[in-house]
C-alpha cells in the first residue's frame, strides 16, 4: 500500500462526502485511510484492555470517526456512510485476524503474527468469524441489506437503533432482518457443518 | 434461490414467527397453499431462527468481551449494596468493594459481565455452582454471601478480603519454604472441605487465592465458579477448540493454561484430583519462582503438560528443598491420574507432616546452632538457609533427645558419606557429599521394569527385573535411569546380528518427546524409556544390546542421532554413514571400562565409570 497518510479531517470529509454523492473513486481512496485508522486503535485500545477496560467495537468506530471525520458542519449522512465503510472494514480486520489466529494456533508462521494482533478476535470466535464470513458471502447475493445488518451488528457492534439510523429504516425492521439473516445463516452453518 | 422465491420466503417467515406456535401451521398452509416445498423451506427457516436463538448464536459482536456502560460509580446503589469503590477486573467481571446496607458489613461485589450474564444456559449453570459454593463453610473458603440479580445486573455477594492474590504476592519470585507450606497446607485444607462436598475447584491458581493482609489467613476463591461462567464444552474436540475451553470468561483473552491438568488439556472429564494437579503446580511455583510448564505459546505450554516431566526442584532452584517437598511434588504432577495423591486429605498429611519437620528442623537449629555447620552437608531436608562455614564443632552438655537427633543425623552423614565415597571409588573424608565430584568420573543407575504377555495379553503386573531373564516374544520392558549428576545420555538399541551382517541402531534417547527432545538430563531426574510406552521384542531371537552413553558435554559423535529420533522412522538410524560412524563409535570404547554393580534389594544396577565419559551395554537375551 502507498503511504497515503496523514490526511486531513477536511479531506476525509471531502472524500466521504465525494462517495455518497455517488464517486466510488472516493471509496477507494477512503478505504485504506480508515483501515489504517481502525487497525491502529483497535491495537492501542488492546493495550488498554489489558490495564482493566472494556473494548467495544462501536466506541473504536466512533473514535475513528471523531478523529477522522471534522466535527464542524457533521452531516449525519456522513456518520451513517462512515459507520457503513466502518463495518466492512472492521469485518475484513477481524477475519483477517481470526484467519492468522487460527493458523498460529496449528503452528504455522508464528514469528509473523504479533501477540496483540492474534488476539484481536476472541480466540473462541475465530472459527465463528470465518465460517460467518463465508456464509455471509452468499447472503449479500441473495439480500444485500440484511447482510449488511448482520455486518454492523457482528462486526461492528452496532445495537438494533444505530442500525437502524445508519440504514434509514425502521428498528422494528431491523429486529425483523435480524431474525431472518441470523436463521438463514445458522441454517447454512449447520448444514454446512 | 431466485430473488423472488427469497422474498416470497422471508415475508411468509416473519409473519410466522410472530404468530404463537398453535397459529404459525394454519397460517403457512394457508400462505404456501399446494406448494409443499415452500412450506418446508419456512419451516426449516423457523427452526434454525429457534435453535439460532437458544443457542444465541452470533448474538455478541465479534469483537464485544463487555459492556462498558455497566461499569459503576463510588456511591451507587446496588439492591442492598452500596459501591465503596473498584477493587480490579477479574475472569468473570468487575469487582468491587461494596457495603451490604441492612448488615453493615463489607462485601466483595462482583458484577457478571455482559456475555456471560446474557447467555441463559451459562447463567444457569453459573448459579447452580454459586449455590454449590454456598454451601461451603471452611475458614479457607471464601464465604460465598449471596447470589442475585437487580436492575438487570448479575452480581456475585462474598466475603471482602483485604489483602493480596498469591500472584500478586509472588511477583515471579519463590518463598521461603516455611511460607511455602504455611500457604500449601491452607489450600489443600479448603480442597479437603470442598471436595468431601463433592465441588471441584477446576480453576486452581494463584489468581484464585487470596493472602489476608491481617493475619496471613489463605482464602481459596471461586469454586467452580470460572469454569461454569465458560462457555458450555464442546462435544467434539478440534485442536483448535481445546485450548479455547480454558477461556476464563466471555471475550476475554485465553486465560493462563499454566496450571491446567493434562487430563483437562485433552478436555477430557475432571475431577478432584485435577485440583490437586494444580495445586503441585503451584508448590513448585511457589517453591523456585517460575511454573513449572511454561510454553512460548499456549500451545507449546499445553504440550508440555502433556508430554515433559518438569525439572526436579532442586535443579532449578539454589535453595535446599527436601526430599520429602520433591516427592510431594512429583507425586502431585503424575500425569496419569491413578498415580497421582488421589485426594486432597493424604496430600494434606504430606504436607503437615513436612511442615511439621521442618518446624522441628528449624528449633533444633535455632538450639544447636553450632552443630548447624557439621550438619550442613548431609542435612540437605532440614534447612533452605545458604551454607554457613564449616568451622565449630559438637559442643558438650545438650540433653539427650537432642543427642538422639545427633545421633540421627551423624549416622545420615555416615551414610551419605558412604554412598559418596563408593560413588568416588577413590574415598576422601574431607569431602562432604556435594553434587560436584572431585576426579572427573559418571554414574548412572538403572533398572528395568518388565510386563510379560501370555496370548497376546498383558500377563500379570509389570515388574521390576531383579535378575537376568530370557525374554519372551512379545514381551515389553521399560528404561529407567537417573543419575546424581547432570549430563548428556544417549541410549542406542543395536538389534541382534549375525557376525559379518550390518547391525542396526534405533535410538531410544533422546526421543523428540520426551526431555524436549535433548540429550541433557538434570541430576537425579529419572528419564523412562520410551517415555510413554513399551519396548517391545519381535520375532528377532538373539541378544538385544541398549547402549547407554552418559557424557559431561554433548557428544559430537551421537548429537546427530537425535534427528533419527522421530516417530516416523521409529527411531531406527537409516542414514548408513551415521550409522557406520555410531557403530565405530560405540566399538571404540572410548570411555574407560566401567564398574557395574547389581543391587538385588532395590532392583537397580549402578554403573560408574572413571573420566567424562560412561559407556555401557545392556545385554537383553530374548527366544
Amino acid at each position: 500500500m502507498t503511504k497515503t497518510l496523514p490526511r486531513t479531517q477536511h479531506e476525509i470529509t471531502g472524500l466521504l462526502e465525494e462517495w455518497s454523492g455517488g464517486n466510488q473513486a472516493a471509496l477507494d481512496k477512503l478505504y485504506p485511510l480508515v483501515y489504517e485508522e481502525l487497525r491502529r486503535l483497535a491495537r492501542s485500545y488492546m493495550k488498554r484492555e489489558a490495564k482493566g477496560h472494556t473494548l467495544q467495537t462501536t466506541a473504536l468506530i466512533n473514535e475513528a470517526y471523531v478523529r477522522m471525520v471534522e466535527q464542524k458542519n457533521v452531516h449525519w449522512q456522513n456518520r451513517s456512510h462512515f459507520f457503513a465503510i466502518s463495518a466492512q472494514i472492521m469485518r475484513r480486520i477481524l477475519v483477517d485476524h481470526a484467519r492468522r489466529y487460527l493458523h498460529l494456533k496449528r503452528g504455522g508462521g508464528a514469528k509473523k503474527v504479533s501477540l496483540d494482533e492474534a488476539m484481536i478476535v476472541a480466540s473462541e470466535k475465530s472459527e465463528e468469524v470465518l465460517m460467518l464470513d463465508e456464509a455471509l458471502e452468499n447472503l449479500a447475493r441473495l439480500d444485500p441489506r440484511r447482510c449488511q445488518v448482520v455486518e454492523l451488528r457482528y462486526f461492528a457492534g452496532l445495537d438494533n437503533k444505530e442500525i437502524a439510523a445508519v440504514l434509514k429504516i425502521s428498528e422494528n425492521t431491523v429486529m425483523r432482518d435480524w431474525n431472518l439473516a441470523r436463521a438463514w445463516l445458522y441454517q447454512q452453518l449447520a448444514g454446512a457443518g | 434461490m431466485t430473488p423472488e422465491r427469497w422474498e416470497q420466503v422471508s415475508r411468509i417467515f416473519k409473519s410466522a414467527i410472530e404468530l404463537d406456535v398453535g397459529a404459525r401451521e394454519a397460517y403457512l398452509a394457508s400462505e404456501c397453499g399446494h406448494d409443499e416445498l415452500l412450506r418446508k423451506e419456512v419451516s426449516r427457516l423457523i427452526q434454525s431462527h429457534q435453535q439460532a436463538s437458544d443457542d444465541n448464536f452470533i448474538e455478541t459482536p465479534a469483537f464485544v468481551p463487555s459492556d462498558p456502560g455497566k461499569t459503576l460509580s463510588d456511591g451507587q446503589k446496588v439492591g442492598p449494596y452500596e459501591i465503596v469503590k473498584h477493587l480490579g477486573t477479574g475472569g468473570m467481571g468487575e469487582v468491587y468493594l461494596a457495603n451490604d446496607k441492612r448488615l453493615e458489613r463489607q462485601v466483595a461485589l462482583k458484577i457478571l459481565s455482559g456475555e456471560l450474564a446474557h447467555d441463559k444456559r451459562r447463567m444457569q449453570r453459573f448459579q447452580q455452582e454459586a449455590r454449590m459454593a454456598s454451601s461451603l463453610n471452611q475458614p479457607n473458603i471464601l464465604t460465598i454471601f449471596e447470589f442475585g440479580e437487580v436492575d438487570s445486573l448479575n452480581f456475585l455477594a462474598t466475603e471482602y478480603i483485604d489483602g493480596e492474590t498469591l500472584r500478586e504476592h509472588l511477583r515471579g519470585k519463590p518463598l521461603k519454604l516455611p511460607e511455602v507450606l504455611d500457604i500449601s497446607v491452607q489450600i489443600v485444607a479448603a480442597l479437603d472441605a470442598a471436595h468431601e462436598a463433592k465441588v471441584v475447584h477446576r480453576d486452581i491458581k494463584p489468581e484464585n487465592v487470596m493472602i489476608r493482609r491481617r493475619d496471613r489467613i489463605v482464602k481459596v476463591l471461586d469454586f467452580g465458579l470460572a469454569k461454569a461462567s465458560e462457555k458450555s464444552s464442546v462435544t467434539h474436540e478440534t485442536d483448535s477448540q481445546i485450548a479455547t475451553q480454558f477461556k476464563t470468561a466471555a471475550g476475554t483473552i485465553l486465560g493462563t493454561v499454566n496450571y491446567m491438568s493434562p487430563e483437562q488439556a485433552q478436555g477430557l472429564q475432571v475431577d478432584a484430583r485435577t485440583d490437586l494437579w494444580s495445586v503441585g503446580v503451584m508448590i513448585y511455583e511457589m517453591v523456585v519462582g517460575a511454573a513449572p510448564f511454561t510454553g512460548r505459546t499456549t500451545s507449546h505450554t499445553i504440550v508440555q503438560i502433556l508430554e515433559s516431566d518438569p525439572k526436579p526442584l532442586s535443579s532449578v532452584t539454589n535453595v535446599r528443598v527436601p526430599d520429602e517437598l520433591e516427592r510431594i511434588v512429583s507425586k502431585a504432577l503424575r500425569k496419569p491420574v491413578d498415580e497421582r495423591y488421589q485426594t486432597a486429605k493424604d496430600l494434606l498429611v504430606d504436607l503437615r507432616k513436612l511442615r511439621k519437620q521442618l518446624d522441628l528442623d528449624a528449633e533444633m537449629k535455632r538450639s544447636v546452632a553450632p552443630l548447624q555447620s557439621a550438619v550442613t552437608a548431609a542435612a540437605a531436608t532440614s534447612t533452605i538457609e545458604a551454607v554457613p562455614t564449616p568451622t565449630a564443632s559438637l559442643s558438650p552438655g545438650r540433653n539427650h533427645l537432642l543427642l538422639l537427633v545427633v545421633g540421627a543425623v551423624v549416622f545420615l552423614i555416615a551414610a551419605l558419606w558412604a554412598i559418596n565415597s563408593w560413588r568416588q571409588k577413590t574415598p576422601n573424608t574431607s569431602t562432604p557429599a556435594t553434587t560436584s565430584v572431585a576426579s572427573p568420573q559418571r554414574a548412572l543407575t538403572y533398572s528395568i521394569t518388565v510386563q510379560k504377555y501370555r496370548d497376546n495379553k498383558p500377563f500379570e503386573a509389570p515388574f521390576q527385573l531383579a535378575k537376568e531373564m530370557v525374554f519372551e516374544r512379545d514381551y515389553q520392558i521399560r528404561l529407567n535411569l537417573t543419575s546424581p549428576q547432570t549430563g548428556f545420555l544417549y541410549v542406542l538399541n543395536e538389534g541382534p546380528h549375525d557376525n559379518g551382517q550390518p547391525a542396526e541402531f534405533v535410538v531410544l534417547f533422546p526421543s523428540p518427546t520426551s526431555n524436549s527432545g535433548s540429550a541433557l538430563v538434570t541430576e537425579n531426574h529419572e528419564v523412562q524409556i520410551p517415555d510413554k510406552s513399551w519396548i517391545h521384542f519381535d520375532n528377532e531371537k538373539g541378544t538385544e544390546k541398549v547402549w547407554l552413553v552418559f557424557a559431561e558435554n554433548a557428544v559430537p559423535e551421537l548429537e546427530p542421532v537425535r534427528s533419527f529420533a522421530s516417530q516416523k522412522t521409529a527411531g531406527l538410524i537409516t542414514d548408513s554413514a551415521l550409522r557406520d560412524k555410531v557403530e565405530a563409535f560405540l566399538r571404540s570404547h572410548p570411555g574407560n571400562k566401567p564398574t557395574v554393580e547389581q543391587d538385588a534389594d532395590r532392583k537397580q544396577t549402578v554403573v560408574t565409570s572413571q573420566g567424562n565419559l560412561l559407556m555401557h551395554a545392556v545385554d537383553l537375551e530374548h527366544q
